[in-house]
């Protein structure tokens, strides 16, 4: 039963490639045509800066702020992921299962209040 | 004779007057037929399986639900973008496009022709492959998303018991896409709105999660469908239950979208154009209707979490439930243009801000409130409106809550500071090395 619910979502998976190709090979069409322009050349098929060359590579160091962010994100999303199962099940549970989420839950909130007083969670 | 030709200008609206009466006339005829649109997937079944093999008939029934699915996705992507220009037109004291066909209807495929000529440019340095994949897979989590969306009593395509975990994979896939297209560019203006994008979109996705988490803690269920019966049978809309839930994630989702008061991705003033800059023609344009397909997506999320789905007071008995669904998404979705037009773009900082010093830590406070309700609500059986009781303290709190947070925000603002070390400075090895250039 599982398997037949999950071939529901191959199949839209599937559609919604072939949904965005339409445009695209409509456009091709045009080009086949010779109805859609296509004259390259080296200004343009440089990349866009504003009308002057593009200065230095692209790919290289960035700032560390960015990973502090993620690093924030995965574990929090970690967090609501061991909290989804419990809330399923919350209603029809003890006191004492709400004080263990209550503890771990706690720990988290005093690790971003932690955070937010050294400053990580700044925007420098 | 002069009066006669006083009316001429308001003609054209009561044609449009006329034109919506005959429309809804006809509704009301077909409705007996139209009411349940499952009975046509269902029937496609039955003659299959008489035919050919169980699995034939179910790859069938599954076809008529998924060209469904994508075929309203088709219309809301032409009829939205004419809404939308016309709307902010409005707004801005315009006329907004007019021209083609009847209050330029056809604009948009007007529109989708003009993109299909342009000459296609794509950079020598760039990626080619990740350049192609992007524009074409930002679709996929878009579209998949829309797949236990409950539009009536029958009508859910994929009616699984992890609805909003799905919702979750699914929506978090267009991260690592946008990064695709920020990267695959090699323009410096590219990767800075993708990064930004991506940092931006990480951090409201913890809200998101946070206020979902206070719906499933007090409905007991992660299926869409039976949070919305659960609104109907305790006979009060979530939204009004748990008002600070729908706030975050109303406003956390236009976020994650890059709608207009977050739109930091596409923030031109700053980084021109954000993660899209160079791409041209046709794959712009799927950009943009992939942003316009999600502003919709989330109408109906909100319409079938917080606002209760296809029930509207009993009219559902009579008005197919399908269209009462979709005219509260475009109510939503009209929210949401209502936004773009007056609010200004908030700086990434702010918005930064807001996530981790506002939302998180207010959200974390909700649901263990909400967890409290929840656990009086249900040993406390014996009366059924102790529910609108904790709907009022509950407004009350999300107001209180709100003032409070924002002066305690206020004493952290003015702090001096010179006291706290910057965290980035103490871990040595991450932040990039004295000498070497470094993106912003």
């Amino acid at each position: 039963m599982i398997v037949e619910e999950y071939f529901r979502v191959f199949l839209l998976l599937i559609l919604s490639i072939l949904f965005p190709l339409l445009p695209l090979s409509g456009s091709y069409l045009f080009s086949k045509i010779n109805y859609r322009p296509f004259n390259s050349n080296d200004v343009k098929s440089a990349i866009y800066e504003c009308g002057v060359e593009s200065e230095d590579i692209t790919w290289r160091q960035f700032n560390a702020k960015y990973f502090l962010y993620a690093l924030g994100f995965v574990i929090f999303d970690v967090e609501v992921i061991f909290l989804f199962p419990w809330a399923v099940i919350h209603s029809e549970q003890s006191y004492d299962i709400f004080l263990k989420v209550a503890i771990f839950v706690g720990v988290l909130a005093f690790g971003l209040l932690y955070a937010w007083k050294w400053r990580a969670l700044e925007w420098q | 004779m002069s009066l006669i030709f006083s009316f001429i200008p308001y003609i054209k609206r009561l044609i449009v007057l006329i034109l919506i009466l005959f429309g809804l006339a006809v509704g009301f005829i077909l409705s007996k037929a139209l009411f349940d649109l499952s009975i046509y997937s269902n029937a496609v079944f039955d003659f299959m399986i008489d035919k050919s093999s169980y699995n034939v008939a179910y790859f069938s029934s599954s076809l008529i639900g998924a060209l469904g699915i994508i075929s309203f996705i088709g219309l809301v992507l032409l009829v939205g973008s004419w809404v939308e220009r016309r709307m902010i037109a409005k707004f801005q004291i315009r006329v907004g496009p007019n021209r083609v066909g009847i209050f330029g209807l056809l604009q948009p495929i007007a529109d989708a022709i003009k993109l299909m000529q342009k000459e296609v440019l794509v950079p020598a340095v760039a990626d080619k492959l990740l350049f192609f994949i992007a524009p074409v897979a930002i679709f996929i989590p878009a579209i998949l998303a829309w797949a236990p969306i409950p539009w009536g009593p029958n009508m859910t395509y994929l009616n699984i018991n992890i609805g909003i975990l799905y919702i979750f994979a699914v929506s978090s896939l267009t991260v690592p896409i946008i990064f695709f297209a920020g990267w695959s560019s090699m323009n410096h203006y590219a990767l800075l709105g993708s990064m930004r994008t991506v940092a931006m979109m990480v951090s409201y996705e913890i809200p998101i999660s946070l206020s979902l988490l206070s719906v499933v803690i007090i409905t007991g269920t992660l299926n869409l469908t039976e949070i919305v019966l659960w609104q109907s049978s305790n006979s009060i809309w979530l939204g009004l239950l748990i008002p600070f839930s729908l706030f975050t994630f109303f406003f956390s989702s236009t976020a994650e979208i890059n709608r207009t008061p977050n739109d930091i991705a596409e923030a031109e003033s700053e980084i021109v154009a954000g993660y899209h800059i160079e791409y041209s023609g046709m794959k712009a344009g799927l950009f943009m209707a992939v942003e316009l397909g999600n502003a919709v997506l989330l109408g109906a999320l909100v319409t079938s979490l917080f606002l209760n789905g296809w029930f509207l007071f009993g009219l559902e008995n009579y008005i197919p439930p399908y269209i009462i669904f979709i005219a509260k998404t475009v109510a939503i979705y009209i929210v949401l243009i209502w936004l773009r037009a007056t609010l200004p773009r908030f700086r990434l900082d702010q918005l930064m801000n807001f996530a981790w010093k506002m939302l998180i830590p207010v959200s974390i406070i909700n649901f263990f409130m909400i967890a409290i309700e929840t656990t009086i609500i249900t040993n406390l059986d014996s009366s059924k409106y102790i529910i609108y009781l904790f709907a009022i303290i509950n407004i009350a709190v999300f107001v209180g809550l709100i003032i409070l947070w924002s002066k305690i925000f206020k004493i952290d603002k003015f702090s001096p500071e010179k006291i706290a070390p910057i965290f980035a400075q103490k871990i040595g090895g991450i932040k990039a090395m004295e000498g070497t250039k470094s993106v912003d």
